[in-house]
């Protein structure tokens, strides 16, 4: 009973207008929405939802990428790629993206659209996660983040490409060849894996991840052209096709009988050679080599290297 | 000398480095792979105050991880050289950067800011390595402090080296004095064998006023003792050199703060204000050091307050504030957002340890995954609602998986696709050779019956070698192996298998160099050598492994294991990753027995553990087609289930 007429006595003194009741009042009246408002903008106005996800084998220069296109995005002085070393933990960076690359969803809008304009104050901005190269943390950090984030409903972390870099200077070699290949191969597999479940639908089509291959290094004299590191790829991916299809099952096969035939990037028919042009046919996924290179530019105007793909991600976005 | 300088993210990126010499990249990047990644070195815990070294090509590597920032600072210098001081500049730096760009390093722009230490490094370096020439790394780590505080004095000190019999002596007698007193006795150039009985009748704040008055009269009276200062300079060290390059407009520099240094010196008896009346005296006179000083300040400054706040923290809190923080653990450990410690860690890791061993796994490779899976987390916070099994589960899931994810992949029909490749260009090459090795009764035959039936479903053509030629049977098993096997082929008509055998008693080696040659003359694409079964610590018998890697010279050597084993796995497997000579190891094992043990496949652990080297197959059955490759999360779950 006390409390109740506790209750009462504070209600009666916040309405017998003294001037501590009309001052809690006007706090709520404006305090309220003032709060609401930070709160919804913060949730709706925080960091810019394009994703973009950095793999491909240890070297090939995503570290060196990811920060170079950072001090190019932070009105740096001079942007310059910092010396970097085999990474050991992804990392995400919010860039932003050059006012002269037209972006994707321009085609949408009028001539007369001001937001057009307005791109010069308000540049586009999208985020890129780097991840480690290295073949033990590749399961773990590269391919488990493009699970999550390709799965992912949340417009937040929603993937909206890849960029999946290669050294075209150590490609030559058998060796590094087949480590990008297999490495691409188990992206390819997961962005077809995603393409499958989600049915055939033409709709669907837009919806998804596009593969950059980001032929780095082109500014090597023993670098290949982006033309033969498709070939290559091309070639060795499908190599790795058919001996995959004719190795051993994993352990784990056994327990749950899966059906065998997913784990085949591709037409299932293994007489047709891979290409990527039919990989795009077939699943809907679009895989572009592009060439560029990070550092050596010192002739050309800072970031010509990677000016192209800047672009595709324009395209992206 | 100190060749690199780094300062790198565990993202990859260089966030400041210095190099007096070009250090290749790959050298820090191999650090990185073998012992940050792939964990191949086995570091010696620190115990004993010894940090690791990590050592490529000639040069010797240190580091020390700065967990919060997720920094790793690395020291790279030659391996001929023996640089004492280098864990103390690692430690030094570290805790200077960290404390200098606390707010940079937590901030979005942390991976492209600049930082600029430069100077910072160099006074360190200066320092640690005048010190270094004084004598001093070797001493106590309560000498190393008191040289810290007054880097020039004692760098005066460092120019000639100091007649032994009174450098010995005066440490001695003194702990904590000598380093602020030895400078000035050459200075007043008294002879050596009265300073050695100063220095015995005891304590350092006596001997250096007396050797300060000495100094002054001898500055205030004339330019005369200023010659015979100048006469001992040659003899001297470089800091001496600089101030006797200024001239004669410096020495009145020097007199107008003696005249104020009398002045401190009278009612400063204790040590330590005297050697900050040293100090200044020693800056002014070596001009062009006043920014070194300033730096030099704060610097120590830094690594004081850095001192004073561990020693606040290993303080033990009063009964109160411990009661309180209990609760709050309490809480925290349910609620998340609890700072992980070693205390909290010790039982849930006996735990997971025993949990391990349950498993199957060898105590050594459990001990030693508790060991990485602490030391990653204590000093981490948990996640929201997460309590410390959660995190110690997750965490010990990904350091399971790392260790069982190989380096490359191993797609072996790739491999033998590019050999046979090669081969059919050009006539009469190598064949692709596997040989199998193991232990007595682990199934080496019998897998290589299936590895063979495996290969027979992709058309090669295989020849089988029967270099036990030990054991009574063994031929006639593989004959029937071999006989098996043709029968499978021709009726699926897939591939061709044949035996090369010589009968009982002839040299192993020998015989595997002639099923090569007879392979590659008869256009084999592959050969599988069985070799007898050896106790991996029987020296007599795992000798003759090196030769018969040199005859045969295998393109893979597997090494089969059984899931049975227990602690002894470990053993094995080093035993015959050492034992084919330098420069060859195995490449892989094949356990076999897995469908014997369940869930206690810990010694896919235990073997991998002990040589870093991948697992290729799993033997899963009696059949020819049992053979499986591994997969990792099936055996992680196993393992963590």
């Amino acid at each position: 009973m006390s409390a109740y007429q506790f209750f009462e006595s504070i209600a009666t003194k916040l309405l017998e207008g003294s001037p501590f009741g009309i001052a809690i009042a006007v706090l709520i009246t404006f305090g309220v929405p003032v709060l609401l408002h930070i709160i919804f903008y913060r949730t709706v106005a925080s960091p810019p939802s394009s994703n973009f996800l950095l793999l491909g084998p240890s070297g090939a220069g995503k570290t060196a990428l990811l920060t170079f296109l950072e001090s190019k995005s932070s009105f740096a002085a001079k942007p310059k790629s910092h010396p970097t070393h085999t990474s050991q933990t992804s990392t995400l960076a919010t860039i932003r993206l050059p006012v002269s690359v037209p972006i994707g969803s321009n085609k949408y809008r009028s001539v007369n659209d001001t937001s057009l304009k307005e791109a010069q104050r308000n540049p586009t901005k999208y985020r890129v996660k780097d991840t480690p190269g290295h073949g033990k943390l590749r399961g773990s950090q590269g391919l488990s983040e493009l699970l999550s984030m390709s799965a992912s409903k949340d417009a937040q972390s929603k993937l909206r490409g890849v960029l999946f870099m290669v050294d075209t200077a150590a490609i030559s070699e058998t060796e590094a060849l087949r480590d990008a290949a297999s490495y691409l191969y188990d992206v390819l597999l997961v962005l077809q894996k995603r393409a499958l479940q989600r049915g055939k639908s033409s709709a669907k089509a837009a919806a998804e991840i596009p593969v950059l291959i980001a032929a780095n290094k082109q500014d090597l004299f023993t670098a290949l052209p982006q033309g033969s590191v498709r070939e290559k790829l091309e070639a060795e991916i499908d190599r790795i096709r058919k001996s995959k299809s004719k190795g051993l099952m994993d352990a784990s096969a056994d327990a749950n009988e899966g059906d065998g035939e997913d784990d085949i990037l591709g037409s299932y028919d293994l007489k047709d050679t891979f290409s990527f042009k039919a990989f795009e046919d077939e699943i809907g996924v679009n895989v572009d080599v592009v060439g560029g290179a990070v550092k050596g530019d010192e002739s050309d105007e800072v970031g010509a290297g990677v000016r192209r793909w800047e672009e595709w991600v324009g395209q992206c976005l | 000398m100190l060749e690199a300088f780094e300062i790198l993210s565990t993202s990859g990126v260089v966030l400041w480095s210095k190099s007096y010499a070009p250090v290749g990249s790959h050298v820090v990047n191999s650090l990185i792979n073998d012992v940050f990644i792939e964990e191949k070195t086995q570091l010696q815990n620190t115990t004993n105050g010894v940090s690791p070294t990590f050592k490529k090509e000639k040069y010797t590597l240190k580091w020390r991880r700065s967990k919060d920032f997720n920094l790793i600072f690395v020291a790279v210098y030659q391996s001929l050289l023996h640089l004492g001081w280098i864990d103390k500049l690692l430690d030094n730096i570290s805790t200077i950067f960290i404390d200098l760009y606390k707010t940079q390093l937590k901030g979005e722009r942390a991976r492209i800011a600049e930082y600029p230490f430069d100077k910072y490094f160099d006074q360190q370096v200066r320092e640690l390595e005048d010190n270094a020439t004084a004598g001093f790394v070797s001493d106590a780590p309560a000498a190393d402090a008191e040289a810290r505080k007054d880097p020039l004095a004692s760098a005066d000190n460092g120019g000639p080296p100091p007649p032994p019999p009174q450098a010995a002596l005066s440490a001695a007698t003194s702990d904590e004095g000598s380093p602020p007193q030895t400078p000035d006795i050459p200075r007043v150039s008294s002879p050596s064998s009265g300073h050695i009985i100063t220095g015995k009748a005891g304590p350092g704040g006596r001997v250096s006023r007396r050797a300060r008055k000495a100094a002054n009269a001898s500055a205030t009276a004339s330019s005369g003792d200023e010659k015979v200062r100048k006469g001992k300079t040659p003899k001297s060290g470089k800091k001496l050199r600089v101030w006797d390059a200024d001239g004669l407009a410096d020495e009145d520099d020097g007199r107008v703060l003696d005249y104020s240094a009398p002045v401190e010196d009278d009612d400063a008896s204790a040590p330590a204000v005297e050697a900050v009346a040293e100090d200044t005296w020693g800056r002014r006179t070596g001009k062009g050091q006043f920014v070194l000083k300033d730096l030099g300040d704060e610097v120590h400054y830094i690594l004081e307050n850095a001192d004073s706040e561990k020693a606040k923290s290993s303080a033990p809190s009063g009964l109160v504030g411990s009661g309180f923080s209990a609760i709050g653990g309490l809480l925290r450990n349910i609620v998340g957002g609890k700072v992980l410690t070693d205390a909290d860690l010790e039982k849930p890791l006996k735990a997971m340890e025993d949990h391990l061993l349950k498993k199957n796994v060898a105590r050594e490779a459990a001990v030693r995954l508790c060991d990485g899976v602490k030391q990653e987390l204590v000093g981490k916070k948990t996640g929201n609602f997460q309590s410390v099994d959660a995190a110690l589960k997750s965490a010990m899931e990904s350091s399971l998986r790392k260790i069982l994810t190989p380096t490359s992949s191993l797609d072996l029909l790739h491999e033998i696709d590019t050999v046979t490749k090669a081969r059919n260009k050009q006539v009469n090459s190598r064949p692709y050779v596997i040989s199998i090795v193991g232990v007595n009764g682990v199934g080496k035959s019998t897998n290589l019956g299936k590895i063979c039936y495996f290969l027979l479903q992709n058309n090669y053509r295989i020849l089988i070698a029967a270099c036990d030629t030990f054991r009574s049977g063994a031929v006639e098993q593989l004959r029937v192996h071999a006989r098996n096997l043709k029968e499978l082929s021709a009726r699926e008509n897939v591939g061709a298998v044949e035996l090369y055998e010589k009968g009982y008693g002839k040299d192993a080696a020998n015989v595997a160099k002639d099923a090569v040659e007879y392979g590659s003359a008869n256009g084999f694409d592959v050969v599988l050598i069985d070799t007898a079964g050896r106790r991996h610590n029987d020296q007599r018998l795992m000798s003759s492994l090196e030769k018969f890697a040199k005859f045969a010279q295998p393109n893979k050597i597997f090494m089969v294991g059984e899931a049975l084993v227990g602690t002894d796995s470990v053993m094995q497997a080093r035993n015959f990753n050492q034992a084919f000579g330098t420069g060859r190891n195995l490449d892989g094992f094949i356990i076999s027995k897995c469908d014997t043990v369940g869930d206690m496949v810990g010694t896919l652990v235990s073997m991998v553990h002990a040589t870093g080297i991948p697992i290729v197959f799993l033997g899963v059955g009696q059949h020819y087609g049992d053979l499986r490759g591994l997969s990792v999360p099936w055996a992680v779950n196993l393992l963590m289930k």
